[in-house]
């Protein structure tokens, strides 16, 4: 009884998104920012662009990677879901499981 | 002196100096917030693209985004950023005299971003040759800026740098300079394994386009850059004049009031005297 009268917590959006993880799919850490607006920051599982070279995926553990994107519909797998920003233009970087993409540069 | 009728209707319009005054001075203070938020948020983003400008750069010649073989124009660009329009201090005043040291007609085009600067310039009977007007959304399309730029074979940038709220100063760079100043603070000795080259990174489609690609970008960030420390220098010097106005509006208040109240007793005195001066003959009259 003594649960019945414990109020249940409130789950804050980063407890939210913890529990949506799945702890057995890897994922990475992805930022996509303009100076003033931030697109997307938080984990996911794969991230999908157009670079000069074509289509690509950045899934975790990928090499260090630096390119230029051109204008793409970049798709994040999230655990909340697909997150899909349209971009005109942006640079990619890779890093120890870290994505930043910095659009209008 | 002034009837206090006069005094009192000067002291009214004087009031309403001080509203509005003050009324500018709440905006002015509401935009520096604003904009210095933004402008904090800003240099976190450009703090990152430096950073890996830095660790990338590979020729310390900085040839503003053009092919080695392009010819340019053998003259200095300066581009002046300067405020939409009046109300903004002194602070185009100080920019404008900054700028009319270094200037010499056969050595210089001149590119005015900002209307103000536009009519300072008429005034010292400057020509200009290009004009933009000065961005008031966050993003900034600096490109057909950026095409003006690489026709010359070099550029000086004169702009605003916000210190504080009752400090604001006019600087001048070369925009070459300092694109290169700092792509040249990370030799190859202070980095180290995290280093951004062709072993350690897979480049897309080359390393040398990235590189060239990202020295575009820098030199559209540092512009981008200057028109937001000028923007924020701009409300800050804006903010200042406002408060100097409204002190001096208030200053004009109390004096008025004072003038109003000296008036009004002088009214009476007079008036005193003139029924004194009548009761007196009254009096002589009837003695008589």
């Amino acid at each position: 009884m003594a649960d019945a009268e414990t109020p249940a917590t409130p789950q804050t959006e980063d407890q939210a998104l913890a529990a949506a993880i799945d702890p057995k799919k890897p994922t990475i850490a992805v930022k996509v920012y303009a100076p003033f607006k931030v697109y997307y920051e938080g984990a996911g599982y794969s991230i999908s662009a157009v670079n000069e070279t074509g289509p690509f995926d950045i899934l975790p553990h990928h090499h260090n990677f630096l390119c230029m994107l051109v204008p793409c519909e970049l798709k994040i797998q999230t655990p909340n879901g697909e997150q899909v920003i349209k971009i005109s233009r942006a640079l990619m970087h890779v890093k120890a499981d870290s994505v930043t993409v910095f659009v209008d540069v | 002196m002034r009837r206090p009728l006069e005094v009192k209707a000067e002291e009214a319009a004087a009031r309403s100096v001080v509203s509005l005054t003050s009324a500018l001075e709440s905006i002015s203070s509401m935009q520096i917030a604003k904009t210095k938020n933004k402008v904090l948020i800003s240099n976190q983003f450009f703090d990152e693209v430096w950073s890996i400008y830095k660790q990338i750069r590979v020729d310390v010649l900085f040839n503003f985004g053009r092919a080695i073989d392009e010819k340019a124009i053998d003259k200095e660009l300066l581009i002046l950023i300067t405020a939409k329009g009046g109300l903004s201090g002194d602070i185009d005043n100080r920019l404008i005299r900054k700028f009319m040291e270094h200037y010499d007609e056969n050595k210089n085009d001149i590119l005015v971003i900002g209307h103000h600067g536009t009519t300072k310039l008429k005034q010292s009977h400057v020509e200009y040759k290009y004009y933009f007007d000065l961005p008031e959304h966050d993003y900034v399309n600096v490109d057909p800026l950026m095409d003006i730029t690489k026709k010359y074979t070099k550029s000086r940038i004169f702009y605003q740098n916000y210190i504080s709220l009752s400090q604001q100063e006019i600087k001048d760079v070369d925009l070459s300079d300092v694109v290169s100043s700092k792509g040249r603070t990370a030799d190859l000795s202070t980095i180290g394994d995290d280093m951004v080259s062709e072993k350690t990174y897979i480049f897309e489609p080359s390393s040398y386009a990235v590189a060239a690609y990202l020295e575009n970008s820098i030199l559209r960030l540092t512009i981008s850059q200057f028109i937001y420390d000028s923007r924020l220098a701009q409300v800050a010097s804006r903010f200042k004049a406002m408060s100097a106005a409204k002190e001096r509006s208030i200053a004009n208040v109390t004096g008025l009031h004072t003038e109003y109240n000296r008036a009004k007793r002088n009214q009476v005195d007079t008036r005193l005297k003139e029924s004194m001066s009548g009761l007196k003959k009254l009096r002589a009259g009837g003695a008589e």
